[in-house]
Protein backbone atom coordinates (compact mmCIF):
# COMPACT_ATOMS: atom_id res chain seq x y z
CA UNK A 1 0.00 0.00 0.00
CA UNK A 2 2.87 2.76 0.96
CA UNK A 3 4.24 1.30 -2.31
CA UNK A 4 0.70 2.48 -4.36
CA UNK A 5 0.81 5.65 -2.91
CA UNK A 6 4.59 6.17 -2.91
CA UNK A 7 3.59 5.52 -7.09
CA UNK A 8 0.75 7.98 -7.21
CA UNK A 9 2.70 10.88 -5.51
CA UNK A 10 5.79 10.59 -7.38
CA UNK A 11 5.05 11.75 -11.02
CA UNK A 12 3.40 15.12 -9.54
CA UNK A 13 5.63 18.19 -9.59
CA UNK A 14 6.59 20.10 -6.37
CA UNK A 15 4.62 23.78 -6.31
CA UNK A 16 6.63 26.83 -6.54
CA UNK A 17 7.18 28.17 -2.83
CA UNK A 18 6.60 31.51 -3.41
CA UNK A 19 4.03 32.45 -6.21
CA UNK A 20 5.60 34.92 -8.65
CA UNK A 21 4.01 35.01 -11.98
CA UNK A 22 5.52 33.19 -15.27
CA UNK A 23 9.35 33.34 -14.35
CA UNK A 24 11.50 36.21 -14.94
CA UNK A 25 13.43 34.14 -17.93
CA UNK A 26 10.00 33.66 -19.74
CA UNK A 27 9.42 36.70 -19.06
CA UNK A 28 12.80 38.40 -20.30
CA UNK A 29 12.41 36.07 -23.57
CA UNK A 30 8.84 37.43 -24.80
CA UNK A 31 9.78 40.87 -24.12
CA UNK A 32 13.21 40.69 -26.00
CA UNK A 33 11.23 38.75 -28.45
CA UNK A 34 8.79 42.19 -28.90
CA UNK A 35 11.69 44.46 -29.06
CA UNK A 36 13.33 42.78 -31.84
CA UNK A 37 10.09 42.46 -33.55
CA UNK A 38 9.38 46.32 -32.96
CA UNK A 39 13.56 47.34 -33.84
CA UNK A 40 12.73 45.37 -37.08
CA UNK A 41 9.56 47.33 -38.03
CA UNK A 42 10.66 50.36 -37.14
CA UNK A 43 13.96 49.89 -39.20
CA UNK A 44 12.48 48.70 -42.50
CA UNK A 45 8.36 49.94 -42.08
CA UNK A 46 7.05 52.93 -41.84
CA UNK A 47 3.82 52.02 -39.60
CA UNK A 48 5.07 53.38 -36.34
CA UNK A 49 5.29 57.01 -37.29
CA UNK A 50 1.99 58.01 -36.62
CA UNK A 51 2.25 55.96 -33.08
CA UNK A 52 5.67 58.26 -32.22
CA UNK A 53 3.94 61.45 -33.01
CA UNK A 54 0.62 61.04 -30.87
CA UNK A 55 3.22 59.67 -27.91
CA UNK A 56 5.71 62.49 -28.49
CA UNK A 57 2.63 64.91 -27.98
CA UNK A 58 1.09 63.13 -25.30
CA UNK A 59 4.26 63.82 -23.55
CA UNK A 60 5.00 67.59 -24.37
CA UNK A 61 3.55 69.03 -20.97
CA UNK A 62 6.20 66.49 -18.99
CA UNK A 63 8.82 68.44 -21.68
CA UNK A 64 7.57 72.10 -21.07
CA UNK A 65 7.91 71.00 -17.01
CA UNK A 66 11.13 69.50 -17.45
CA UNK A 67 12.66 72.38 -19.56
CA UNK A 68 10.79 75.34 -17.43
CA UNK A 69 14.14 75.44 -15.03
CA UNK A 70 16.19 76.30 -17.52
CA UNK A 71 14.13 78.53 -18.72
CA UNK A 72 13.42 80.82 -15.69
CA UNK A 73 17.71 80.35 -15.65
CA UNK A 74 17.66 81.81 -18.76
CA UNK A 75 15.01 84.35 -17.89
CA UNK A 76 17.08 85.70 -14.66
CA UNK A 77 20.57 85.64 -16.93
CA UNK A 78 18.90 87.72 -19.20
CA UNK A 79 17.83 89.94 -16.79
CA UNK A 80 20.96 90.34 -14.94
CA UNK A 81 22.99 91.36 -17.99
CA UNK A 82 24.95 94.94 -17.43
CA UNK A 83 23.18 97.21 -19.03
CA UNK A 84 26.53 98.69 -20.79
CA UNK A 85 26.60 95.66 -22.72
CA UNK A 86 23.42 95.81 -23.80
CA UNK A 87 23.46 99.26 -25.46
CA UNK A 88 27.50 98.13 -26.92
CA UNK A 89 25.15 95.57 -28.79
CA UNK A 90 22.52 97.67 -29.88
CA UNK A 91 25.17 100.08 -31.09
CA UNK A 92 26.53 97.57 -32.95
CA UNK A 93 23.43 96.17 -34.48
CA UNK A 94 22.28 99.49 -35.81
CA UNK A 95 25.84 99.85 -37.48
CA UNK A 96 25.13 96.36 -38.99
CA UNK A 97 21.86 97.02 -39.89
CA UNK A 98 22.96 100.05 -41.68
CA UNK A 99 25.39 98.70 -43.52
CA UNK A 100 22.89 95.80 -44.48
CA UNK A 101 20.38 98.51 -45.68
CA UNK A 102 23.14 99.77 -47.97
CA UNK A 103 23.62 96.11 -49.53
CA UNK A 104 19.61 95.52 -49.64
CA UNK A 105 19.53 98.65 -51.98
CA UNK A 106 22.45 97.23 -54.14
CA UNK A 107 20.80 93.69 -53.80
CA UNK A 108 17.37 95.25 -54.84
CA UNK A 109 18.35 96.79 -57.82
CA UNK A 110 20.17 93.35 -58.60
CA UNK A 111 17.00 91.72 -58.13
CA UNK A 112 14.99 94.04 -60.40
CA UNK A 113 17.61 93.33 -63.11
CA UNK A 114 18.11 89.82 -62.55
CA UNK A 115 14.30 89.53 -63.03
CA UNK A 116 14.58 91.89 -66.08
CA UNK A 117 17.08 89.47 -67.28
CA UNK A 118 14.99 86.63 -66.47
CA UNK A 119 11.74 88.13 -68.50
CA UNK A 120 13.83 89.08 -71.45
CA UNK A 121 15.01 85.38 -71.39
CA UNK A 122 11.41 83.60 -70.59
CA UNK A 123 13.13 81.68 -67.80
CA UNK A 124 11.13 81.21 -64.47
CA UNK A 125 11.42 83.83 -61.89
CA UNK A 126 13.75 82.18 -58.53
CA UNK A 127 11.32 80.63 -55.70
CA UNK A 128 11.68 83.06 -52.60
CA UNK A 129 11.04 80.70 -50.10
CA UNK A 130 8.84 81.42 -46.77
CA UNK A 131 10.26 81.02 -43.30
CA UNK A 132 9.25 80.03 -39.86
CA UNK A 133 11.30 81.08 -37.04
CA UNK A 134 12.66 78.58 -34.74
CA UNK A 135 14.32 77.93 -31.78
CA UNK A 136 16.61 74.93 -30.20
CA UNK A 137 14.68 72.85 -27.83
CA UNK A 138 17.68 70.73 -26.84
CA UNK A 139 20.81 69.13 -29.04
CA UNK A 140 19.07 65.48 -28.88
CA UNK A 141 18.74 62.88 -26.19
CA UNK A 142 20.59 60.35 -28.17
CA UNK A 143 24.59 60.70 -28.42
CA UNK A 144 24.36 58.66 -31.45
CA UNK A 145 22.89 60.72 -33.89
CA UNK A 146 23.55 64.52 -35.02
CA UNK A 147 20.26 65.66 -34.40
CA UNK A 148 18.42 68.83 -33.02
CA UNK A 149 15.41 69.81 -31.64
CA UNK A 150 13.51 72.57 -32.16
CA UNK A 151 10.02 74.18 -30.97
CA UNK A 152 8.29 74.14 -33.98
CA UNK A 153 6.38 71.47 -35.48
CA UNK A 154 3.57 70.32 -37.51
CA UNK A 155 0.98 72.89 -35.86
CA UNK A 156 3.08 75.73 -36.83
CA UNK A 157 3.13 73.84 -40.57
CA UNK A 158 6.56 72.32 -40.02
CA UNK A 159 7.07 68.96 -42.72
CA UNK A 160 9.59 66.68 -42.59
CA UNK A 161 11.91 67.67 -45.84
CA UNK A 162 11.94 70.91 -44.90
CA UNK A 163 15.68 72.66 -44.94
CA UNK A 164 16.82 74.87 -41.65
CA UNK A 165 19.17 77.37 -42.08
CA UNK A 166 20.66 79.77 -39.40
CA UNK A 167 22.25 83.61 -40.15
CA UNK A 168 25.47 81.78 -41.56
CA UNK A 169 24.27 78.89 -43.66
CA UNK A 170 22.92 75.93 -44.34
CA UNK A 171 22.06 73.57 -40.72
CA UNK A 172 20.25 70.68 -42.06
CA UNK A 173 17.05 69.60 -42.48
CA UNK A 174 13.96 68.46 -40.74
CA UNK A 175 13.53 64.72 -40.98
CA UNK A 176 10.66 64.31 -38.07
CA UNK A 177 7.98 66.58 -37.48
CA UNK A 178 5.96 66.11 -34.21
CA UNK A 179 2.60 67.99 -33.52
CA UNK A 180 4.97 70.70 -31.37
CA UNK A 181 8.69 69.50 -32.17
CA UNK A 182 10.77 68.97 -34.94
CA UNK A 183 13.83 66.80 -35.49
CA UNK A 184 16.46 68.45 -37.35
CA UNK A 185 19.15 65.92 -39.18
CA UNK A 186 22.28 68.33 -39.34
CA UNK A 187 24.38 68.26 -42.52
CA UNK A 188 27.13 66.54 -40.62
CA UNK A 189 24.65 63.27 -40.11
CA UNK A 190 26.03 60.29 -42.20
CA UNK A 191 23.02 60.34 -43.74
CA UNK A 192 22.39 63.36 -44.94
CA UNK A 193 23.48 64.27 -48.83
CA UNK A 194 23.30 67.83 -50.07
CA UNK A 195 23.86 68.71 -53.24
CA UNK A 196 26.29 71.61 -53.49
CA UNK A 197 28.75 74.15 -55.64
CA UNK A 198 31.80 75.50 -55.44
CA UNK A 199 31.32 79.58 -55.15
CA UNK A 200 34.79 80.20 -57.05
CA UNK A 201 33.99 78.19 -60.20
CA UNK A 202 30.20 76.91 -60.12
CA UNK A 203 31.27 73.41 -59.62
CA UNK A 204 28.31 71.27 -58.70
CA UNK A 205 28.59 68.17 -56.41
CA UNK A 206 27.40 66.26 -53.58
CA UNK A 207 28.52 66.93 -50.21
CA UNK A 208 28.10 63.71 -47.34
CA UNK A 209 28.03 64.36 -43.76
CA UNK A 210 30.93 62.30 -41.95
CA UNK A 211 29.32 61.34 -38.87
CA UNK A 212 30.72 62.38 -35.21
CA UNK A 213 33.77 64.60 -36.70
CA UNK A 214 32.04 67.79 -37.44
CA UNK A 215 33.08 67.70 -41.03
CA UNK A 216 31.65 67.45 -44.62
CA UNK A 217 32.98 65.27 -46.91
CA UNK A 218 32.96 65.89 -51.04
CA UNK A 219 33.38 61.95 -52.15
CA UNK A 220 33.91 60.64 -56.24
CA UNK A 221 35.94 63.72 -57.44
CA UNK A 222 38.75 63.43 -59.42
CA UNK A 223 41.90 64.40 -57.81
CA UNK A 224 42.60 66.34 -60.53
CA UNK A 225 39.11 68.49 -59.41
CA UNK A 226 39.41 72.62 -59.11
CA UNK A 227 38.59 72.49 -55.29
CA UNK A 228 41.29 74.35 -53.26
CA UNK A 229 41.08 75.21 -49.29
CA UNK A 230 39.48 77.70 -48.44
CA UNK A 231 36.97 77.64 -50.83
CA UNK A 232 33.07 78.10 -49.86
CA UNK A 233 30.72 75.52 -51.22
CA UNK A 234 27.58 76.72 -51.59
CA UNK A 235 23.97 74.94 -52.66
CA UNK A 236 23.27 74.88 -55.97
CA UNK A 237 19.25 74.82 -55.72
CA UNK A 238 18.96 71.69 -57.98
CA UNK A 239 17.33 69.42 -55.39
CA UNK A 240 14.27 71.59 -54.42
CA UNK A 241 15.05 71.20 -50.84
CA UNK A 242 17.71 73.81 -50.60
CA UNK A 243 17.41 77.33 -51.88
CA UNK A 244 20.19 78.12 -54.17
CA UNK A 245 23.58 80.18 -52.91
CA UNK A 246 23.19 79.36 -49.24
CA UNK A 247 26.53 79.07 -47.03
CA UNK A 248 27.08 75.03 -46.90
CA UNK A 249 31.22 74.86 -45.54
CA UNK A 250 34.30 76.12 -46.13
CA UNK A 251 37.14 73.49 -47.36
CA UNK A 252 39.88 72.77 -45.16
CA UNK A 253 41.58 70.13 -46.52
CA UNK A 254 42.48 68.30 -50.20
CA UNK A 255 44.41 65.30 -49.93
CA UNK A 256 45.77 63.17 -52.81
CA UNK A 257 46.57 59.54 -51.91
CA UNK A 258 48.33 58.21 -54.83
CA UNK A 259 46.05 54.76 -54.46
CA UNK A 260 43.13 56.07 -55.03
CA UNK A 261 41.25 58.02 -58.46
CA UNK A 262 39.48 60.09 -56.15
CA UNK A 263 40.68 63.16 -54.16
CA UNK A 264 39.96 63.20 -50.49
CA UNK A 265 38.00 66.71 -49.83
CA UNK A 266 37.47 67.47 -46.42
CA UNK A 267 35.42 70.97 -45.34
CA UNK A 268 33.90 72.22 -42.20
CA UNK A 269 30.26 73.41 -41.83
CA UNK A 270 29.68 77.67 -41.87
CA UNK A 271 26.98 77.67 -39.84
CA UNK A 272 27.30 77.62 -35.88
CA UNK A 273 24.83 75.27 -35.00
CA UNK A 274 26.70 75.19 -31.35
CA UNK A 275 26.63 79.47 -30.88
CA UNK A 276 23.24 80.50 -30.94
CA UNK A 277 19.29 79.35 -30.53
CA UNK A 278 17.40 80.82 -33.40
CA UNK A 279 17.08 78.69 -36.70
CA UNK A 280 15.10 79.63 -40.06
CA UNK A 281 12.61 76.54 -41.42
CA UNK A 282 12.48 77.21 -44.74
CA UNK A 283 8.79 76.11 -46.54
CA UNK A 284 9.68 73.42 -49.09
CA UNK A 285 8.83 74.86 -53.06
CA UNK A 286 8.43 72.54 -55.53
CA UNK A 287 7.26 69.29 -53.14
CA UNK A 288 3.91 71.17 -51.96
CA UNK A 289 0.80 70.48 -54.52
CA UNK A 290 0.09 73.96 -54.14
CA UNK A 291 2.90 75.28 -55.78
CA UNK A 292 2.26 72.87 -58.57
CA UNK A 293 -0.97 74.92 -60.10
CA UNK A 294 0.95 78.12 -59.75
CA UNK A 295 4.03 76.69 -61.38
CA UNK A 296 1.40 75.93 -64.32
CA UNK A 297 0.12 79.17 -64.24
CA UNK A 298 3.07 81.22 -64.74
CA UNK A 299 4.29 79.04 -67.68
CA UNK A 300 -0.01 80.10 -69.06
CA UNK A 301 1.14 83.73 -68.56
CA UNK A 302 4.48 83.56 -70.25
CA UNK A 303 2.81 81.68 -72.95
CA UNK A 304 -0.06 84.18 -73.24
CA UNK A 305 2.19 87.28 -72.47
CA UNK A 306 4.30 86.44 -76.27
CA UNK A 307 1.17 85.69 -77.87
CA UNK A 308 0.28 88.62 -79.83
CA UNK A 309 3.28 88.42 -80.79
CA UNK A 310 3.86 85.29 -82.33
CA UNK A 311 2.12 83.44 -85.15
CA UNK A 312 1.46 79.95 -83.26
CA UNK A 313 -1.03 80.92 -80.52
CA UNK A 314 -3.33 83.25 -82.34
CA UNK A 315 -4.24 80.16 -84.50
CA UNK A 316 -4.30 77.53 -81.08
CA UNK A 317 -6.21 80.05 -79.49
CA UNK A 318 -9.22 79.98 -81.75
CA UNK A 319 -9.22 76.63 -82.10
CA UNK A 320 -9.88 76.02 -78.14
CA UNK A 321 -12.74 78.83 -78.81
CA UNK A 322 -14.25 77.03 -81.86
CA UNK A 323 -14.67 74.20 -79.82
CA UNK A 324 -17.80 75.11 -77.41
CA UNK A 325 -19.31 77.54 -80.55
CA UNK A 326 -19.22 73.74 -82.47
CA UNK A 327 -21.01 72.14 -79.42
CA UNK A 328 -23.69 75.07 -79.27
CA UNK B 1 11.80 47.61 4.26
CA UNK B 2 8.82 49.22 4.79
CA UNK B 3 6.22 48.00 2.28
CA UNK B 4 5.59 50.39 -0.49
CA UNK B 5 2.44 50.91 -2.63
CA UNK B 6 2.26 51.02 -6.48
CA UNK B 7 1.33 55.22 -6.31
CA UNK B 8 4.97 55.80 -5.09
CA UNK B 9 6.52 53.75 -7.24
CA UNK B 10 5.08 54.91 -10.32
CA UNK B 11 5.05 58.93 -9.03
CA UNK B 12 9.30 58.25 -8.98
CA UNK B 13 9.14 56.94 -12.21
CA UNK B 14 7.02 59.88 -13.83
CA UNK B 15 9.56 61.94 -11.66
CA UNK B 16 12.58 60.56 -13.12
CA UNK B 17 11.12 60.68 -16.75
CA UNK B 18 10.75 64.58 -16.35
CA UNK B 19 14.17 64.85 -15.43
CA UNK B 20 15.34 62.21 -18.51
CA UNK B 21 13.70 65.07 -20.53
CA UNK B 22 15.52 67.83 -19.58
CA UNK B 23 17.16 69.39 -22.11
CA UNK B 24 20.96 69.02 -21.88
CA UNK B 25 23.70 71.02 -23.32
CA UNK B 26 27.42 71.26 -24.20
CA UNK B 27 29.28 68.93 -21.62
CA UNK B 28 27.21 68.06 -19.39
CA UNK B 29 25.90 65.43 -21.75
CA UNK B 30 28.49 63.52 -21.50
CA UNK B 31 28.11 62.26 -17.64
CA UNK B 32 24.24 62.88 -18.08
CA UNK B 33 22.89 59.67 -15.60
CA UNK B 34 20.09 57.42 -17.06
CA UNK B 35 17.18 58.42 -14.09
CA UNK B 36 14.55 56.21 -15.60
CA UNK B 37 17.17 53.21 -15.67
CA UNK B 38 18.12 53.82 -12.23
CA UNK B 39 14.59 53.95 -10.59
CA UNK B 40 13.56 51.32 -12.64
CA UNK B 41 15.82 49.04 -11.00
CA UNK B 42 15.33 50.11 -7.89
CA UNK B 43 12.28 49.09 -7.56
CA UNK B 44 12.87 46.02 -9.53
CA UNK B 45 14.78 45.18 -6.71
CA UNK B 46 12.43 47.09 -4.06
CA UNK B 47 9.26 46.02 -5.11
CA UNK B 48 9.43 43.08 -7.56
CA UNK B 49 5.71 42.06 -6.95
CA UNK B 50 5.01 45.50 -8.10
CA UNK B 51 7.84 46.47 -11.05
CA UNK B 52 8.90 43.45 -13.32
CA UNK B 53 10.52 42.73 -16.62
CA UNK B 54 7.26 44.21 -18.66
CA UNK B 55 6.98 47.23 -16.46
CA UNK B 56 10.89 48.19 -17.10
CA UNK B 57 10.78 47.15 -20.84
CA UNK B 58 7.95 49.88 -21.31
CA UNK B 59 10.09 52.46 -19.50
CA UNK B 60 12.85 51.50 -21.85
CA UNK B 61 10.72 52.08 -24.74
CA UNK B 62 9.68 55.82 -23.61
CA UNK B 63 13.41 56.21 -23.81
CA UNK B 64 13.33 55.12 -27.25
CA UNK B 65 10.57 57.18 -27.95
CA UNK B 66 11.91 60.39 -25.95
CA UNK B 67 15.42 60.06 -27.46
CA UNK B 68 14.17 59.22 -31.19
CA UNK B 69 16.02 56.20 -31.80
CA UNK B 70 15.03 52.68 -32.93
CA UNK B 71 12.14 51.74 -31.04
CA UNK B 72 13.10 48.24 -28.72
CA UNK B 73 16.71 49.58 -28.57
CA UNK B 74 16.38 50.91 -25.11
CA UNK B 75 13.38 48.58 -24.10
CA UNK B 76 15.50 45.17 -25.03
CA UNK B 77 18.22 47.01 -22.62
CA UNK B 78 15.77 47.87 -19.63
CA UNK B 79 14.32 44.56 -19.73
CA UNK B 80 17.48 42.42 -19.88
CA UNK B 81 18.85 44.50 -16.86
CA UNK B 82 15.61 43.90 -15.22
CA UNK B 83 15.88 40.37 -15.79
CA UNK B 84 18.86 40.08 -14.35
CA UNK B 85 18.08 41.87 -11.24
CA UNK B 86 15.13 39.89 -10.65
CA UNK B 87 17.11 36.64 -11.20
CA UNK B 88 19.02 37.03 -7.98
CA UNK B 89 16.39 39.38 -6.50
CA UNK B 90 15.99 37.33 -3.24
CA UNK B 91 19.82 37.01 -2.69
CA UNK B 92 20.25 40.74 -3.15
CA UNK B 93 18.13 41.97 -0.37
CA UNK B 94 20.71 39.75 1.62
CA UNK B 95 23.37 41.38 0.47
CA UNK B 96 24.63 44.61 2.47
CA UNK B 97 24.84 48.03 0.52
CA UNK B 98 28.54 47.82 -1.15
CA UNK B 99 27.60 44.72 -2.22
CA UNK B 100 24.39 45.83 -4.30
CA UNK B 101 25.89 48.98 -5.22
CA UNK B 102 28.47 46.23 -7.05
CA UNK B 103 25.74 44.58 -8.56
CA UNK B 104 24.04 47.66 -9.53
CA UNK B 105 27.10 48.69 -11.59
CA UNK B 106 27.29 45.19 -13.16
CA UNK B 107 23.59 45.58 -14.33
CA UNK B 108 24.37 49.78 -15.55
CA UNK B 109 27.24 48.30 -17.61
CA UNK B 110 25.58 45.55 -18.83
CA UNK B 111 22.76 47.92 -20.03
CA UNK B 112 24.85 50.39 -21.75
CA UNK B 113 26.54 47.66 -23.51
CA UNK B 114 23.48 46.28 -24.79
CA UNK B 115 22.41 49.39 -26.00
CA UNK B 116 25.33 50.27 -27.67
CA UNK B 117 25.55 46.90 -29.37
CA UNK B 118 22.20 47.54 -30.84
CA UNK B 119 23.30 50.94 -31.97
CA UNK B 120 26.03 49.78 -33.63
CA UNK B 121 24.01 46.78 -35.56
CA UNK B 122 22.13 49.52 -36.58
CA UNK B 123 25.06 51.11 -38.35
CA UNK B 124 25.92 54.40 -36.05
CA UNK B 125 28.89 55.52 -35.33
CA UNK B 126 30.74 54.13 -32.43
CA UNK B 127 31.12 56.56 -29.94
CA UNK B 128 34.32 54.94 -27.84
CA UNK B 129 34.33 54.60 -24.13
CA UNK B 130 33.55 57.53 -23.22
CA UNK B 131 30.02 56.35 -23.47
CA UNK B 132 30.42 54.57 -20.34
CA UNK B 133 30.93 57.69 -18.05
CA UNK B 134 27.56 58.20 -17.51
CA UNK B 135 27.14 55.17 -14.95
CA UNK B 136 29.31 56.71 -12.69
CA UNK B 137 26.47 59.31 -12.25
CA UNK B 138 23.95 56.70 -12.61
CA UNK B 139 25.64 55.47 -9.61
CA UNK B 140 25.53 58.28 -7.29
CA UNK B 141 21.96 58.85 -8.57
CA UNK B 142 21.26 55.00 -7.43
CA UNK B 143 22.85 56.08 -3.60
CA UNK B 144 20.50 59.32 -3.99
CA UNK B 145 17.86 56.70 -4.24
CA UNK B 146 19.25 54.55 -1.14
CA UNK B 147 19.14 57.69 0.92
CA UNK B 148 15.30 58.97 -0.09
CA UNK B 149 14.06 55.44 -0.10
CA UNK B 150 15.94 53.67 2.39
CA UNK B 151 17.96 50.55 0.82
CA UNK B 152 16.33 48.06 -0.57
CA UNK B 153 18.13 44.76 1.57
CA UNK B 154 17.07 43.69 4.63
CA UNK B 155 18.19 45.34 7.84
CA UNK B 156 20.25 42.93 9.98
CA UNK B 157 19.46 42.27 13.26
Amino acid sequence: MLKGVHQKLEPQESPAFFVRGPSPFSRMMFFCALSIVLMAVDSRLNYLAQFRQTFIAALHPLELIAQAPSDWGMNIRHYFTAHGRLLDENQALKQEAVQHKVMLQRLQMIELENAHLRTLLQGNAPIIPKAILGEILHMGRDPFSNVIVVNRGTHHDVKAGQAVVDAEGVIGQVTRAFPFSAEVTLITDDNLAIPIQVERNQLRAIAFGEGKSNTIDLPFLPTSVDIKVGDRLVTSGIDGVYPAGLAVATVTEVRQSPDSPFAKIVSTPIAGVNNHLQLLILSLPESQQSAMPTEATQVKTETAKPAPTTSPSPTAKPSIENKPNASR
Amino acid sequence: MRPVNLTTVLLTLIVALTFQLYPWSGQGVILRPDFLLVVTLYWVIRAPHLINVGIAWFAGLIVDLSTGSLLGQHALAFGFAAFLALLYQRRLVLFNRWQLTVYVFALLITERAIVLMLKLFADNENPGLSYFWPVITTLILWQLMVLMFGAPTRPRH
